[in-house]
């Protein structure tokens, strides 16, 4: 029953008592709307019930109630009923969205002013709907984030609507092997086409042996000008050299000597920091090299002077061909 | 079968490997690079050689490297 003005004497019937005290409780007959729908003063007091497959409103305007005054409004449609401000201010602790079989009441504090109470409350229900979701928030409804694709993680963006999305993981620092190359052909290999999208070079060699003892030493770039310098301090067996030498047409490398045998190979580690940098280089070499009676370590600092970026790399001999080896390059981030 | 010096190129974007013989101007610095070597070689056997024969004039004289290191030499 839509609300009343009694008059003093007035007599009520049994049927209008019992419509007041079903309104009154909650209940009674409901004003079925079946499209979008614009309170009017006669509502105060009554239930609207929305039935509607598709998104309808109900609008709120000022001027046509009072304060004290509230509409139940009801939801069973399929299509979502958003209660609207029209000329009056509609205030909400979540969502004035109603979905499908939710409802509430608008109380009204003035003409003015109304203040929806939604049966559901905020955080009652689940806007998730798929394993893996997540429960999230815009800046005025809880909602879902759907799931990533395996591998992605979870980035906070607030140009995106829940302030978070999902990304491809960060790639942290470490190291990539780029290349793997096998020793066992010829007296000069050289591995090309190194990427230069890392920081640092990083080149490992392993079991070498050589047809005869020899040097293994290096270029860059297959650059074979006097552009390589550096300094070394080697120790054999208990006696300890070193020595500079500048303007040098390779990267003196490691002695490596003949036979497979696990004591009789040379060893290395070479860092280029910056290598695709159009600076001249830095390099940092240790070698070892085991003979059956000698036991060679290195340690030694150089420069490639080029402002090209290092691209390919060749380990050459003086003249003894490869019997072992293998060759790992490494890109750093 | 080839007796010419054979080079291997790898690819490490491609993983693609080459192996030939040396070109002209990869056998000409072959060869540099060889004589070098040799140098190299050479003159560290002379200075092994030098290290020897003067170690030897020590000891006939009764002396040692030892000796010459304590006299601060």
């Amino acid at each position: 029953m839509a609300k009343q003005t009694f008059t003093t004497g007035q007599v009520l019937t049994a049927s209008q008592m019992s419509s007041l005290q079903a309104t009154a409780m909650g209940g009674g007959s409901p004003s079925v709307k079946t499209t979008s729908y614009v309170l009017v003063a006669a509502d105060a007091g009554t239930v609207i019930q929305m039935n509607s497959a598709s998104a309808t409103t109900i609008t709120v305007n000022t001027s046509l109630f009072s304060a004290g005054d509230s509409v139940q409004i009801q939801n069973i449609g399929a299509g979502t009923l958003t209660i609207t401000a029209g000329t009056a201010t509609v205030n909400s602790a979540g969502s004035l969205a109603v979905s499908q079989y939710d409802g509430g009441f608008l109380y009204f504090s003035s003409a003015s002013s109304a203040i929806w109470f939604d049966y559901t409350q905020p955080g009652t229900t689940s806007p998730l709907t798929t394993k893996g979701d997540l429960y999230t928030r815009t800046s005025s409804a809880d909602s879902r984030l759907a799931v990533g694709a395996n591998g992605t993680t979870l980035v906070a963006d607030s140009a995106e609507a829940t302030g978070l999305k999902w990304a491809a993981a960060a790639s942290g620092g470490g190291m990539t092997l780029l290349s793997t190359t096998s020793l066992t052909s010829g007296s000069s290999v050289t591995i090309s086409s190194i990427s230069g999208s890392y920081k640092n070079l990083f080149i490992l060699g392993r079991d070498i042996s050589l047809s005869a003892n020899d040097n293994v030493n290096f270029r860059f770039n297959s650059d074979t000008g006097s552009n390589y310098a550096f300094g070394r301090i080697r120790l054999t067996d208990t006696t300890l050299i070193g020595y500079s030498i500048d303007a040098e047409t390779q990267f003196e490398g490691l002695e490596a000597f003949t036979s497979s045998a696990w004591n009789k190979e040379a060893f290395f580690e070479m860092t280029i920091p910056r290598y695709s940098e159009t600076e001249i280089k830095s390099i940092y070499m240790r070698t070892i090299g085991q003979s059956p009676t000698v036991k060679k370590c290195d340690w030694r600092q150089g420069s490639f002077n080029s402002t090209s970026a290092i691209s390919s790399v060749t380990l050459f001999t003086g003249g003894a061909t490869y019997s072992s080896g293998t060759v790992y390059v490494y890109g750093v981030s | 079968m080839t007796n010419k010096p054979q080079v291997k190129i790898v690819n490490a974007e491609t993983g693609e490997e080459i192996i030939r013989d040396a070109n002209a101007e990869e056998l000409a610095q072959m060869e540099i690079d060889a004589a070098n070597s040799q140098a190299r070689k050479a003159e560290a056997e002379a200075k092994a050689q030098a290290k020897a024969t003067a170690e030897g004039k020590l000891a006939a004289l009764g002396l040692t490297i030892d000796d010459l290191r304590a006299l601060g030499l």
